[in-house]
């Protein structure tokens, strides 16, 4: 009885208390661990000690028998010299790290400047109408030629903590303070980072990619339309990296809605938190070989669009991106496919909820180290039953001139944009003379509604100086 | 008796379930992420079975130009250790993806695990002085960023790496002191060997494509003539051409090489018509299948080299 008591006893000891008491017995064994460890420390220190003898002895055998002079020192022996032409020693300077950041000019840059840059594009432009069908802020308005931007970046680390990115946009219409944020560097938890400031949200793809990143000279018709130039609230963003084996990323974000957009607008009538704008993203990345890798995201952004009080929207978007370099093969060739879709659904006044969608796709083939040639189709389709009343109203008011149209339209609806399904194909060749300069050539035929079409032809030049920090893939 | 027996099961029970636990404290591995092959390399050599090293860019991959892939965040999100080569080689790529790690063990240059590789190289080449524009190409203002080609920086960079490992992992620095001496005596030995192979063919004159050999020929005593690129990053025109051709009448080309990850078109036909040998080479470990760590990559470059410099 007695030793079944203890047997039953023992069993709930292991079983219950074993988990509660192990830290304690943990210690000890750890004691023993350290003590192992310990011996095997001065273990392996003998043999060292044993190695490094014999190894010195060797080395001076060795060294006799070769008749070198003392090999490991790595200044130059006269032996070494020796070796090398008259030409060579010219040629290259060594200069040792007590020589490097003497002179005046090293300590100029070793100050704490942030690395600043200028990135310039302009376009030459031919439009086949006389009044141009002009979509989003920085693309080309005229015939003749355009100042698209200038950005001016300045870029460093703050601390150990932070870093700080700052771009402006330059235009002839006068200066944007584009992004200008604050990225942890920290480990924080849940892998997470967090952006502070004005950026260009994570919706998508094209929104995150500035004017000279972008393949083509014109912005695709569904982030002009939805978007705007760019969505760039200022927010704050965490990051999370998900616990998966690839690349997933989670971004979530929330705005003031002070951006000129056509889906997100301030609410004048009221202020709190449900007005401001929320912007959520998952990106996944998958590599399917050295050459392939694909991403794939989905985005969400809700706000108030301005309409009326408690008018909201909602825009929902997926994109898509995959590249192809065959890095073994032909490491200066490269295809690359990016497609978005966005979907709109935006209260107002009037007409109740709207729907829109749009799309654009587009395939890149870079043929040579400095030259790639690319299509892209993109469409939009912000059509509505009472939209469509108002638009045949203006048609008997004016003449049928499509842009004369077109303004009246944007003064009739203000914020959520034109009306009208509308298409844009555009083909490109881009000549690439260093990683600083691009020269670009475009055609664009868009279509408005199937009624009004347009062709333009553009020609872009893109300059870069200074240091700009590196693009994420 | 039976209550003895049941207690010392017990308690043995108890030792080998906390002995399991605390091991576990000293079996984890020392994560190192190395941007190309030959630094990962080196540090597999000292690091044996206590550390997993993960690379970047691939041997046989231009390492100027490299896709910063995302996936690549997530090995640099777990890094101990960061070993890059510097001098601007990944400014391309790298700062990108380091700034996206979420990782502070890596995240600024100064970071306990951030290892600038150029600064423990004592001859760096090549470095520009005075004012330097982008019209002179791609050049890298502080120096030239291929010197892990000399292997006597291959000893610098081990003695680097063990370093850094002891100040990670203090616990096993003896095993990592004893991996780094072993593997200084089998390089210290082969430059010996691999020198003696050279020393006859010293003062040979080469034309590469880029200026990726400038510490490979430093060391042999090989003298570069003239690169097929007209400056850095520039693909070569005809007029370049012609100059390389007439510089081959004055100057007798002993041989030509480049990168493996170059184009071979227009330096085979410059070759060609200059009348010289020309080899594509692995420019670092694992630039081809034979070359799987940093001694038999030199071992195949100078076979390479040597067997065609006595044709």
């Amino acid at each position: 009885m007695y030793s079944r008591c203890i047997v039953i006893f023992s069993f709930i000891f292991v079983v219950l208390v074993l988990p509660i008491q192990s830290p304690l017995f943990a210690e000890e064994s750890e004691l023993e661990v350290l003590k192992k460890q310990v011996q095997e420390m001065q273990r392996n220190m003998e043999t060292m000690l044993d190695k490094i003898d014999e190894l010195e002895q060797k080395n001076n055998e060795l060294e006799k028998k070769a008749d070198e002079k003392t090999f490991f020192s790595v200044p130059e022996t006269p032996a070494e010299s020796e070796l090398k032409p008259e030409t060579e020693r010219r040629v290259a300077k060594p200069v040792s790290p007590k020589q490097r950041g003497t002179t005046f000019l090293d300590k100029a840059f070793q100050t704490f400047n942030p690395n600043i840059s200028v990135l310039a594009v302009f376009s030459a432009a031919y439009f086949s109408d006389d009044d141009p069908i002009v979509l989003a802020e920085n693309d080309p308005e005229n015939t003749g030629i355009n100042l698209q931007e200038i950005e001016v970046a300045f870029q460093s680390v703050v601390d150990p903590y932070f870093r700080f990115d700052t771009f402006f946009s330059f235009s002839t219409e006068g200066v944007e303070l584009e992004e200008a944020y604050g990225t942890t560097l920290l480990s924080l938890p849940l892998n997470s980072q967090v952006r502070a400031g004005r950026f260009r949200s994570k919706f998508g793809r094209i929104n995150t990619q500035h004017r000279h990143f972008q393949n083509f000279v014109t912005l695709p018709i569904v982030a002009a339309e939805f978007l705007g130039e760019h969505l760039n609230p200022t927010s704050v963003e965490a990051n999370f990296l998900l616990p998966v084996p690839w690349f997933s990323e989670l971004s979530a974000s929330i705005g003031s809605p002070d951006v000129e957009t056509a889906s997100f607008d301030r609410d004048s009538d009221s202020n709190n938190l449900s007005r401001l704008l929320y912007v959520f993203h998952l990106k996944n990345f998958f590599e399917i070989s050295d050459s392939l890798g694909l991403s794939l995201g989905t985005s969400f952004a809700t706000g108030s669009n301005g309409t009326g009080p408690g008018n909201r929207t909602n825009l929902f978007g997926v994109d898509f991106f995959a590249k192809y370099r065959p890095i073994k093969t032909d490491p200066y060739q490269a295809v690359t496919f990016q497609s978005e879709l966005m979907f709109r659904d935006a209260e107002s006044e009037e007409d109740g909820d709207l729907f829109d969608y749009g799309f654009y796709t587009q395939a890149v083939y870079k043929f040579h180290k400095r030259w790639s040639t690319g299509l892209r189709f993109g469409y939009a389709d912000t059509d509505d039953q009472i939209a469509f009343e108002v638009e045949e109203a203006e048609e008997n008011l004016f003449p049928p001139s499509g842009a004369g149209q077109i303004s009246n339209e944007e003064e009739e609806e203000g914020v959520l944009g034109l009306f009208g399904k509308q298409y844009r194909i555009s083909g490109m060749l881009t000549f690439t003379p260093s990683e600083f300069s691009v020269i670009r050539l475009q055609y664009d035929y868009i279509d408005q509604d199937f009624d009004s079409s347009e062709s333009v032809v553009f020609l872009q030049f893109q300059y870069s100086i200074g240091a700009h920090g590196a693009h994420p893939f | 008796m039976k209550i003895n027996f049941f207690n010392t099961i017990i308690i043995l029970v108890l030792v080998l379930a906390g002995n399991l636990f605390s091991a576990n404290i000293s079996l984890a591995k020392v994560n190192i992420v190395a941007t190309v092959p030959d630094l990962g390399s080196i540090a597999k050599e000292i690091g044996q079975d206590k550390v997993k090293v993960t690379t970047l860019a691939k041997g046989y991959q231009n390492p100027h130009f490299v896709d910063p892939k995302p996936n690549y965040i997530i090995r640099l999100n777990k890094a101990d250790i960061l070993l890059h080569v510097g001098l601007e080689q990944e400014i391309g790529w790298l700062p990108t993806l380091v700034t996206s790690a979420r990782n502070s063990k890596i995240a600024t240059k100064n970071a306990s695990g951030n290892v600038d590789c150029s600064k423990f190289i004592k001859n760096i080449l090549e470095v520009e002085k005075g004012s330097v524009d982008r019209s002179q190409g791609d050049v890298h203002v502080e120096g030239n960023p291929h010197y892990m080609l000399n292997p006597r920086n291959g000893l610098l960079v081990a003695e680097a790496i063990y370093k850094k490992l002891s100040e990670v992992d203090p616990i096993n620095k003896s095993f990592y002191e004893i991996n780094y001496l072993k593997f200084k005596k089998k390089l210290s030995l082969k430059i010996i060997e691999w020198e003696k192979k050279l020393k006859p063919h010293k003062s040979s004159n080469f034309i590469s494509y880029h200026k990726t050999w400038t510490y490979f020929f430093d060391w042999a005593g090989f003298n570069l003539v003239d690169t097929v690129e007209p400056i850095p990053g520039v693909p070569p025109s005809p007029s370049h051409i012609a100059k390389l051709y007439n510089e081959s009448k004055t100057t007798k080309i002993n041989l030509m090489i480049q990168a493996n990850y170059y184009p071979e078109k227009s330096s085979k036909i410059i070759a060609g018509k200059i009348g010289v040998n020309f080899l594509s080479l692995p420019a670092m470990v694992n630039g081809n299948e034979k070359v799987n760590d940093y001694i038999t990559f030199f071992d195949f470059l100078i076979d390479q080299i040597t067997s065609k410099l006595d044709s």
